[in-house]
């Protein structure tokens, strides 16, 4: 034990040499200027100073970003699964449109079946095409089926476009 | 010449310039910026070394040690008051050096300082190189390669005692303190880090 107490005092000794490292002549004079007009600039507010909130707030958190700073092509994995994550969601968006319309297209067909004579007098999308747009939403409510039994829906109203009439 | 030249020793908060710490400290904290300069101008040398021996790099620990002032301040308002300013901000830069050596995943990029014109009438030194050294025709900045070059083959926690301790002559209490740990945890660290300090300079330092 003594011996490694003496080797330790070799060490101590050769430790000593740290402390005759020193930086370039001058630089201690300029340093608290610069840290004050960092400190003027809004630097203290800057990134790091998000990042050290975050690690005093959250850990796990401050973890996570010291693990994305220290691995860029995480965060290229990620932004490209995100991207993905987008086009597949813009995708899906178009879809759910075109394939609710298929059932209600087919209800309404469905309706036709029902009425074959009516379904083959009246075609719907050849309903009316005298300048009045045909919505593709289903609004099977307001297909004119209560004409089916040959009564007027009360709720409905014939609309008159004729002014003055 | 500096106080990183010098055996370190925890300074005195009320013995510089005359001003009290706690007075800088409340009025640095209301946002007076020339006594938070008073305040970095008492722990830049200290603040600044303990990062450079860790990182051996100059602009690393020029980096750090400004981000580490610069983050005390903005800060300040959290400062309790439960240790000392120099604890306290002791534990800001040893936080920061810690941090940046992990992200760094052992990438050391070595940037030494010179050695000051003491260093050659050290009679530590002088007697390490002209006795102790087999290699009699090593001279000082070979030694400080080597000993940087160990010194970085230590983990941080190891490395940080050592540089704390028998670098900076802080006291085990202090360190416990400021790398949050006890007493018992500094002293084995600093044991085990002499330990293999010794493994990597035995060629330096046998008798």
């Amino acid at each position: 034990m003594s011996d490694s107490n003496n080797n330790f005092e070799d060490l101590k000794r050769l430790l000593k040499l740290k402390q005759h490292e020193v930086p370039p002549p001058g630089y201690f004079n300029r340093f608290s200027g610069d840290v004050v007009s960092r400190i003027r600039a809004g630097d203290a507010g800057g990134r790091a100073g998000v990042l050290d909130g975050i690690q005093t707030g959250s850990p796990f958190l401050a973890s996570i970003f010291r693990l994305l700073e220290a691995r860029p092509s995480i965060i290229g994995g990620f932004a490209t699964s995100l991207c993905l994550v987008l086009l597949v969601g813009v995708v899906l968006a178009d879809r759910p449109e075109n394939a609710s319309a298929g059932p209600d297209f087919a209800s309404t067909s469905g309706i036709s079946d029902a009425a074959p004579a009516l379904a083959s007098t009246v075609p719907l999308a050849t309903a009316d095409n005298s300048g009045i747009s045909i919505s593709t939403n289903p609004v099977s409510s307001l297909q004119p089926v209560a004409s089916m039994f040959g009564s007027q829906n009360p709720l409905f109203q014939n609309a008159s476009f004729n002014s003055g009439q | 010449m500096l106080a990183m030249s010098e055996p370190a020793t925890v300074p005195d908060p009320n013995a510089p310039s005359g001003q009290l710490e706690g007075d800088l400290v409340r009025r640095a904290r209301r946002g007076d910026l020339e006594a938070y300069d008073e305040l970095v101008r008492r722990y830049q040398e200290r603040i600044y070394a303990t990062i450079y021996h860790m990182t051996a790099n100059h602009e690393d620990a020029n980096d750090l040690a400004q981000e580490a002032f610069i983050k005390a301040f903005s800060a300040l308002k959290s400062f309790k008051g439960g240790s000392s300013f120099y604890t306290w901000l002791y534990r800001i830069a040893v936080n920061k050096t810690i941090n940046f050596l992990k992200q760094r995943r052992n990438k050391y990029h070595i940037s030494l300082n010179d050695i000051d014109f003491n260093a050659e009438h050290d009679p530590d030194l002088i007697a390490l190189i002209s006795d102790k050294t087999p290699q009699r025709d090593v001279n000082l900045s070979e030694l400080q390669k080597k000993l940087n070059e160990a010194l970085l083959k230590l983990s941080e926690p190891h490395r940080m005692v050592v540089v704390l301790h028998d670098v900076q002559g802080v006291s085990h209490e202090e360190i416990a303190e400021i790398v949050g740990c006890n007493i018992g945890t500094v002293r084995s660290r600093l044991f085990y880090a002499r330990q293999q300090l010794q493994g990597y300079l035995a060629d330096y330092i046998k008798s």
